[in-house]
C-alpha cells in the first residue's frame, strides 16, 4: 500500500520520504525550514513533541512563512492523497499560504481509493460539529496559460510528505 | 450563427492550434486516468442519482437548505439572476465590505455577478488564474473547465503588464509566479470570499469544491465570510454519491486522476466566521420537472462534451455556446438564458455524437440538442420543403430527378461537379460533389427486378433500404450492396415505395414531418414478410433502428409497428457478417492479405459507430469478405464533417472538419478508404479529390461485391 501511494505521490510531483523512526523524519523536516521559522498547523502530541525547541510562526507570519508542518489523518494509495482535517482556519491558512508544505502521514493510515475513505469523510461530515476536510494531492498547479503544466500557482510550490513506517 | 466570427476563429492560428493539440492530448491523457476503472458502470450510477435526484429536486432542496442551517450556515434559494445578484450584494454590504475575492464558479459567469457587484461599488478579484486572465481581458470563458484556453502567452504577457505595471515577458512559469504575487495582496485583504462548489450533499449540509490552484481554499479560509454560488442541481443526497462525482470529474475534465485539492466544507469553521449558500434556481427548477428535457441538469460541468467534439475544435467556445459551452452548453442555454440566446447555436452541432459517448453522467447531449431545434424558428421555405415536398415521395423524387438536368452544365471531367455558380460555389470550393445519377438504383431494380438463382424456399428475405443519397447519386453502390448480399445467400427485395427517412427533417426541428416519414417507412417495410431490413446509410439505419421508436412511442398504433420495425433493421455490415464462414459461397479471402493494394484504412461512421454501436462487424467483413488487411488511422470515429445539410449550412466549418479527417488518412499511407456511409463517402472523396491526392473511398458493399466477382 504504501510503495502505491510513493508511487503515485511521486506522479504528481509530490516528494515522498519513509523513515521508521519520528525523530528522523522531523530532523528531515528541520532540514528543509533551515533557519527561518516555520508554521505548523495541527499536530498530534506525539509528533508535536518531537519538535521540543522549535519556535513556530505566529498567526500574523502566516503569509511570509516558507515552510508549514502538518498531519494527514489519512492517505490514499491509487491518487498519492492525504487527508487533512482543517476546521480551524489558522491551520488551514498554514496548510495554504506557504511555499513549501510537509505533512507527517502514518503508514498505517493509507487507504486503497477515494471510496475507501469513504467512511473517514462520512464521520467527519456528519458529526455535529462544523468541518473542513481538504484532500490534498501533489503541490498546488495550473494549465490555464497555453495548457503548460505549471506548479505552484497559489498553494504551496512543494509537497513533501513523511511517511512513518515504524508503529 | 454569423459567419464572420465563425470565419475569425477558423483563422485564429492559435486558438486552432491550442485546441488541435488539446483534442489530441485529451483522450490520452483521460484514458490513462480511467485506467482500472469502469467508466460506464461509473457513469450509470451517476446518471440514475442525478435522475432520481431531479425528481424530487425541490425536496432535495430543502432537505439540504434544512441541514446546511443547522450547521449555522445562512441559505437561500434565489430564483432568478437578479434575485441572486441582489442577495450576494446584500451579504457583502451587511459586512461593511467592499471588496470580493473570487473562486471559478461558473454560476457566477451565469448571472453576471461581476458587472452586477461593481456597477454597485463593489470592486471583485478573480483568482482562478484563467479566471483572472479573461477578466483583465474583459471576455468570457471559452470553456468550462480551461476558461482561457483561447488566449496565448504573448496576449497574457501583455495583460499582465498593463494589470502590474511591470514588463511581462511571454514566458509561462513568469506569468503564473506573477500571477501569484500580484493576487496573493487580493486573498489576504479580501473581506469576502465567493465560492462555486461542484456537488453539494443533502444529509449533512456540506459541500465540496474541486480545484487546482489553491485558491478555492484561499478564497474560502482568509476572509471571515464565505458565499457560495451553487445551482441547485448539483445537490446530491450523500457522501456516496459526491464521491461518484469527484472520482469522475477530473478524469473526465483534464484527464487527472484527482485534482489537487478536493474540499468538503460544512458550516461556518471558527468563531465569528460567517458561511452563506446562494442556491440557483435560474430555471433549474422547471427544467427538473420537464418530461423531455430534465436529464440536461445531470451534468457536472466536466466540459468533456466540448473537449471530444469535433466543431468546438474548430471554432471553440466563444462561437459554440453562449456562456456555458460546449455540448451541453447548447442544451442548457435555451433554459438558463432563453431560447434568442440559443437559437443560433443549436444549429452548429454536426450531430456526431462524440459528446454522448464521453458525458460523465450519460447525457443523450446530441439527441437534446436535435429535439430542442424543434422549438427554435423555422427559416423560411423550411416548412414548404418539409410539409409539403418530403411527405410527398413523388413530388421529392422528381425534384431529384429535375436536379439531375439541371446540374448537367456544370459537370466537368468524370462526370463531377467541381464549380457551381454564384451562391453555391463556397460550397464546393474544396471539394468534388459526384452528381446526381442519370438512373437512380430504384429504376435500375424496376428495370430487372428478379435476380437469376432465387431460391426462395431457402433463403433468409431481406428488404433493402437504401437512402436518398445511395439511391439517387450512388445506384452502383446498391447495386453493389444487392449483389453481394445475394451471393452471401440472402433473397434481396428493394420496395419501391420506400422514401427518404426523414432525419433531414428532424434535425431541421421538423418533428411532425419526421413523424409522418417514420409512418410512411414503417408501413412500407412492414407490408411484406421479411427477415430483415438491409440499409447501407448509417444514418437511416440509426433512424429506422431507434428514432422511429422515439418518434412514435406516443402513437398507439404505430408505437407496435415502430419496435417490430427496430428488430429486423440491420445495417450492411452487420447481415453481411453474419455470413462468415456459413456456405460454400464463401471466399477465402485472407489468401490475399498483405498485398500491395489490399491494404485499406476505415472511417467509422458516426451514426454507425455511436448511432447503432456498430464497429467490430464492418472490419471483420473487410477482412474476411473482402480479403483486405486495414491499416487503422488516428481518430478512426471522429466526423468527416459531413452532417448532412451541416456541410451546405456551414461549409468553412465541414471542410476544417475534413481536413483534420484527410490528415489521418494520408497519414496511413493507403490508397483506399473504406466507409460504410454514402455520406462519409461524398465528403470524404470530395476532399481527397480536390486535393489531388489519388485515394479513393469506396463503400464496404462495393469492396465485397468486386471480391466476389473475382
Amino acid at each position: 500500500m504504501i510503495d502505491l501511494f510513493q508511487e503515485s505521490a511521486e506522479a504528481v510531483g509530490t516528494v515522498v520520504k519513509r523513515f521508521v523512526s519520528t525523530a528522523d523524519a522531523v530532523s528531515y523536516v528541520k532540514g528543509l525550514a533551515g533557519d527561518a521559522s516555520p508554521s505548523a498547523s495541527y499536530l498530534p502530541p506525539e509528533i508535536a513533541g518531537a519538535f521540543a525547541g522549535t519556535v513556530f510562526a505566529a498567526p500574523a507570519e502566516l503569509a511570509d512563512t516558507r515552510l508549514c508542518i502538518s498531519f494527514a489523518q489519512a492517505g490514499i494509495a491509487r491518487t498519492g492523497s492525504l487527508l487533512l482535517e482543517l476546521a480551524n482556519p489558522e491551520q488551514r491558512s498554514a496548510t495554504a499560504l506557504p511555499l513549501i508544505h510537509a505533512v507527517f502521514l502514518r503508514g498505517s493510515s493509507i487507504v486503497s481509493d477515494l471510496y475507501a475513505l469513504g467512511e473517514i469523510l462520512t464521520r467527519g461530515l456528519t458529526s455535529a460539529k462544523t468541518a473542513y476536510l481538504s484532500i490534498t494531492t501533489g503541490p498546488s498547479r495550473t494549465a490555464d496559460i497555453e495548457r503548460v503544466l505549471t506548479i505552484g500557482v497559489h498553494g504551496p510550490k512543494e509537497l513533501h510528505v513523511l511517511v512513518l513506517e515504524g508503529e | 450563427m454569423g459567419k464572420a466570427i465563425i470565419n475569425k476563429k477558423i483563422n485564429d492560428t492559435f486558438l486552432r492550434r491550442a485546441l488541435k493539440n488539446f483534442a489530441a492530448a485529451y483522450p490520452v491523457a483521460r484514458a490513462k486516468a480511467f485506467e482500472g476503472i469502469d467508466f460506464e458502470a461509473l457513469r450509470g450510477r451517476i446518471s440514475d442519482f442525478k435522475q432520481a435526484g431531479l425528481k424530487g429536486l425541490p425536496e432535495l432542496v430543502s432537505r439540504f437548505k434544512t441541514q446546511a442551517e443547522q450547521t449555522g450556515a445562512k441559505v437561500y434559494v434565489c430564483s432568478s439572476p437578479e434575485e441572486a445578484n441582489r442577495t450576494i450584494l446584500e451579504i457583502i454590504r451587511s459586512k461593511g465590505a467592499d471588496f470580493l475575492v473570487k473562486s471559478k464558479a461558473m454560476t457566477s459567469e451565469e448571472i453576471e455577478l461581476n458587472p452586477y457587484l461593481e456597477k454597485n461599488g463593489i470592486r471583485c478579484l478573480e483568482t482562478d488564474l484563467g479566471e483572472w486572465i479573461i477578466q483583465l481581458a474583459g471576455e468570457r470563458p471559452s470553456h468550462m473547465v480551461m476558461p482561457a484556453i483561447h488566449k496565448n502567452k504573448e496576449e497574457v504577457a501583455e495583460l499582465f503588464s498593463k494589470e502590474t505595471g511591470h514588463d511581462c515577458p511571454p514566458d509561462i512559469p513568469f506569468l503564473v509566479r506573477t500571477a501569484r504575487e500580484a493576487l496573493r495582496g487580493g486573498f489576504l485583504t479580501g473581506q469576502v470570499g465567493l465560492s462555486g462548489a461542484n456537488v453539494a450533499m443533502a444529509d449533512s449540509g456540506a459541500i465540496g469544491i474541486i480545484t487546482n490552484e489553491g485558491n478555492g481554499r484561499l478564497v474560502t479560509t482568509l476572509p471571515d465570510t464565505h458565499i457560495a454560488l451553487i445551482g441547485v442541481e448539483k445537490i446530491v443526497p450523500s457522501l456516496k454519491e459526491a464521491l461518484d462525482v469527484i472520482e469522475v470529474l477530473p478524469k473526465n475534465a483534464t484527464g487527472q486522476k484527482i485534482t489537487s485539492y478536493v474540499s468538503f466544507i460544512k458550516g461556518p469553521t471558527g468563531a465569528g466566521r460567517e458561511l452563506h449558500i446562494v442556491l440557483l434556481d435560474n430555471g433549474r427548477l422547471k427544467l427538473a420537472a420537464d418530461p423531455d428535457f430534465s436529464e440536461a441538469l445531470k451534468c457536472v460541468k466536466c466540459g468533456a462534451c466540448a473537449n471530444v467534439c469535433p466543431i468546438y475544435e474548430i471554432v471553440g467556445g466563444h462561437v459554440f455556446g453562449h456562456i456555458y459551452v460546449g455540448g451541453i452548453g447548447l442544451v442548457l442555454t435555451p433554459f438558463f438564458h432563453g431560447f434568442d440566446k440559443a437559437e443560433e447555436i443549436l444549429k452548429l452541432c454536426i450531430g456526431c455524437k462524440k459528446c454522448n459517448e464521453a458525458c460523465a453522467s450519460k447525457i443523450d447531449i446530441e439527441g437534446l440538442i436535435v429535439d430542442l431545434r424543434d422549438r427554435i424558428r423555422k427559416p423560411m421555405g423550411q416548412k414548404f420543403l418539409f410539409g409539403t415536398m418530403m411527405k410527398n415521395r413523388k413530388l421529392f423524387h422528381a425534384a431529384l430527378r429535375t436536379a439531375y438536368l439541371a446540374q448537367k452544365p456544370f459537370q466537368g471531367e468524370g462526370g463531377r461537379i467541381r464549380h457551381l455558380p454564384l451562391i453555391l460555389n463556397r460550397e464546393t470550393a474544396n471539394r468534388s460533389l459526384p452528381p446526381i445519377a442519370e438512373k437512380p438504383f430504384r429504376d435500375l431494380v424496376a428495370e430487372r427486378p428478379a435476380t437469376s438463382d432465387q431460391r426462395p424456399a431457402t433463403r433468409e428475405k431481406v428488404l433493402f433500404y437504401t437512402g436518398c443519397l445511395a439511391d439517387f447519386v450512388y445506384p452502383e453502390m446498391c447495386r453493389d450492396a444487392k449483389e453481394s448480399l445475394e451471393k452471401l445467400g440472402y433473397e434481396v427485395v428493394f420496395p419501391q415505395e420506400q422514401t427518404c427517412c426523414g432525419i433531414p427533417a428532424r434535425y431541421s426541428g421538423e418533428m411532425d414531418v419526421a413523424r409522418d416519414m417514420a409512418r410512411i417507412n414503417t408501413d412500407v417495410l412492414l407490408a411484406q414478410e421479411a427477415d430483415y431490413v438491409a440499409t447501407i446509410c448509417p444514418t437511416c439505419t440509426m433512424s429506422l433502428k431507434h428514432d422511429f421508436q422515439k418518434l412514435l412511442e406516443g402513437d398507439d398504433v404505430y408505437r407496435e409497428k415502430s419496435l417490430r420495425l427496430a428488430a429486423k433493421v440491420f445495417n450492411y455490415s452487420e447481415l453481411a457478417a453474419r455470413k462468415i464462414g456459413f456456405g460454400s459461397a464463401q471466399p477465402t479471402a485472407r489468401s490475399l492479405s498483405g498485398v500491395e493494394g489490399n491494404v485499406v484504412t476505415y472511417h467509422d461512421a458516426c451514426h454507425l459507430k455511436r448511432g447503432c454501436g456498430v464497429y467490430e462487424e464492418p472490419r471483420k467483413v473487410l477482412r474476411e469478405l473482402a480479403g483486405v488487411e486495414i491499416a487503422e488511422m488516428t481518430d478512426c470515429d471522429k466526423c468527416c464533417g459531413f452532417g448532412g445539410s451541416y456541410s451546405i449550412k456551414y461549409p468553412e466549418i465541414s471542410q476544417e472538419v475534413l481536413k483534420n479527417k484527410m490528415e489521418n488518412i494520408k497519414a496511413t499511407g493507403v490508397s483506399t478508404v473504406a466507409v460504410d456511409c454514402p455520406g462519409c463517402k461524398l465528403q470524404i472523396e470530395g476532399g481527397l479529390e480536390a486535393a489531388g491526392t489519388g485515394i479513393t473511398v469506396e463503400h464496404s458493399a462495393t469492396l465485397v461485391a468486386r471480391k466476389l466477382r473475382q
